[in-house]
């Protein structure tokens, strides 16, 4: 699950730097990165820390 | 108490944001002209006509006699005279291209005594970060935190010194305030959308390799290194209290060769990050003046890594997932260590135009009052929060938000003016303990010392805060990362610049993360990074380090976590 996390994790960046070729528009490429910045978070907060805190120390 | 705390606390803000007004351009009107170039402003005070000065009136001038150098000079006025101007050629005696010369050795040298005195600042840093992560955690591992921070220095050094250096700084090319350092000038590219973008350096390892010995190239490595051994540091306060020392060591040295260098080298070392603006027209590209994304957001992504990865420490967490509180053992040390650090800061940060002659760089003095003010902000904001939802000014979480305040200014201090420091500031003080709160018990990633908050998640805000409020009034040299003019952030006009920063954030929390994550998932399935649990529980002074840090102290046995 981890590395599915990563993934994610990954694909936000891709998408954020990607932002810079798809668009011209600064509005969209604000939109994009603002995007990319979420599936980001969601990859380390959603997805990583999730799996880790299955076999947490305190659940042991 | 709350009332009059929040009653003040409001006045205060609703007075900066009607300062701030009234500074601001108007919506819809022309954003701040860009600074003159450097030509114009030499041109702005008129100077009278002179008529040209040649060798021959420089042979008319006499210093003063040796007679009256001999009994000393205690006014001072006999020292520093056309006498000490060195002659290039004994024959020919003192000639104008001997004064141009001196004029400009001295200029480099200005710089450079700059560049380095606030490099050794910075270094002392270390000394309060050490303080500040020893006397958070509990005292049965003051011994095994204090040479966690000790060690980082050397490790990072050293790695920085093969590798770091030339992957960051290779292809930097000419700085112009150290003289050149015109040997770092091959940066690996590729192409993407159609564009030249930089991705690493490829000179400098050892300090020897393709004519980098050079003295330009020595100021910048050693004001580069210490900056990089602040991104480490960060992390040892994240992974204190159950980090395997030997894991440490390998993690920071490949943070010190690879990780904080690459980021690095995109944001200050010709990368593609830095050329956003010039590539793709987003403003002047990723800016970060002092770092808070370059050190201090890559320090903090990777403690977030590290957290999570090592997971929180033994009775953090009851069954239940409640986090129970684990008090710092000594709050001298904190707030002695934040004192340090803010003192050092005054080389972080003003530091940062790596030098104080020519090209803009009197800026220094608004420099170090915006981080000052910042500083100054970050702690109130967050003894306001913490006494208003608390009811009493926690010591830590105040020293915490000066912290914050000044990660926070890091970027935006060459670019902003001293309302907007202070607001900056303001925020990240609060921010610092919302932040604290929501790792401790939504996300439930333990961090001793608050690192997170402190440098990832205000060295994020910091970044962000240099695309809303630059002012468009600094000028360094007339030009930042190529793109003509001054820095301007989406309140003055360029929603562009906005857009870099959050490009940046996104490869901080992206990239960053899962290049660190990696790294130390490697290390731990290669030589594990928590220690034993019994370890954890006698504390790891004797267990990792062979000795206690105060071997006269009687430790309780609830303090130690043993049930």
């Amino acid at each position: 699950m981890a590395l599915v996390g990563l993934v994610i994790t990954l694909l936000g960046f891709g998408i954020a730097a990607g932002s810079i070729g798809m668009t011209a528009s600064t509005g969209g490429r604000l939109g994009l990165v603002l995007v990319g910045i979420v599936i980001s978070l969601v990859g380390v907060l959603g997805v990583i820390n999730q799996a880790y805190q299955k076999n947490a120390v305190w659940k042991r | 108490m709350k009332k009059v705390l929040l009653a003040f606390a409001m006045t205060w803000c609703f007075g900066l944001v009607g300062v701030v007004r009234a500074q601001a351009p108007a919506p819809g009107s022309q954003p701040a002209p860009a600074a003159p170039p450097p030509a114009a402003a030499a041109q702005a005070p008129a100077a009278p006509a002179a008529a040209a000065i040649t060798d021959a009136d420089l042979k008319a001038l006499s210093g003063p006699k040796a007679e009256d150098k001999a009994k000393g000079d205690p006014g001072g006025t006999l020292t520093g005279t056309v006498s000490d101007i060195p002659v290039g050629d004994a024959k020919k005696g003192l000639t104008v291209a001997d004064v141009v010369n001196l004029v400009g050795q001295n200029q480099i040298a200005i710089n450079f005594v700059w560049t380095l005195v606030t490099g050794f600042l910075v270094m002392f840093m270390q000394a309060g970060f050490a303080l500040v992560e020893t006397g958070l955690c509990r005292a049965k591992n003051a011994n095994h935190t204090m040479m966690m921070n000790f060690m980082v220095y050397g490790v990072g050094m050293l790695a920085y010194w093969l590798i770091g250096f030339a992957i960051q700084e290779g292809g930097v090319g000419a700085v112009a305030n150290l003289g050149g350092t015109a040997p770092l000038s091959n940066e690996q590219t590729m192409m993407l959308f159609g564009k030249t973008i930089g991705l690493w350096g490829k000179n400098g390892y050892f300090l020897m390799h393709n004519g980098t010995y050079d003295v330009g190239v020595m100021v910048m490595f050693l004001f580069q290194m210490v900056f990089m051994d602040t991104a480490l540091t960060i992390v040892t306060g994240t992974a204190a209290e159950r980090w395997k020392y030997v894991a440490f060591m390998v993690s920071s040295f490949m943070m010190g060769a690879f990780t904080y260098p690459l980021f690095a080298n995109w944001a200050w070392g010709g990368g593609w990050l830095s050329s956003l603006g010039a590539n793709w027209g987003l403003g002047h590209g990723y800016c970060d003046f002092a770092g808070s994304g370059v050190v201090h957001a890559v320090g903090g992504i990777t403690a977030l890594a590290m957290g999570i990865l090592i997971g929180p420490r033994i009775g953090k967490y009851d069954r239940n997932g409640k986090a129970n509180a684990i008090p710092a053992h000594d709050i001298v040390l904190v707030l002695l260590g934040c004192f340090i650090l803010a003192f050092g800061w005054f080389g972080f940060n003003p530091g940062s135009t790596l030098g104080a002659s020519a090209n803009g760089n009197l800026r220094i003095s608004s420099i170090a009052v915006n981080t000052m003010l910042a500083g100054m902000s970050g702690s109130f904001g967050a003894v306001l929060y913490m006494w208003m939802r608390y009811g009493k000014p926690d010591g830590s979480m105040s020293g915490n938000g000066l912290l914050a305040g000044l990660v926070a200014i890091t970027a935006p201090s060459g670019f902003v003016n001293p309302v907007a420091s202070v607001i900056i500031g303001l925020i990240a003080g609060v921010l610092v303990c919302l932040s604290v709160e929501f790792f401790d018990r939504v996300a439930r990633v333990d961090d001793p010392v608050g690192a997170i908050s402190v440098h990832g998640v205000n060295g994020i805000w910091g970044v962000i805060s240099v695309g809303l409020f630059a002012d468009g009034k600094s000028n360094y040299g007339g030009s930042w990362n190529t793109v003509p003019g001054s820095v301007t952030g989406l309140f003055y006009g360029d929603a562009g610049q906005l857009v870099a920063q959050l490009i940046g954030c996104a490869t901080l929390i992206g990239f960053v993360f899962t290049m660190s994550f990696v790294i130390n998932l490697v290390i731990e399935w290669v030589v594990g990074q928590r220690v034993a649990a019994k370890a954890e529980l006698e504390g790891l002074d004797i267990p990792e380090m062979g000795s206690l840090g105060y071997p006269e102290f009687v430790l309780k046995a609830d303090m130690m976590g043993v049930e």
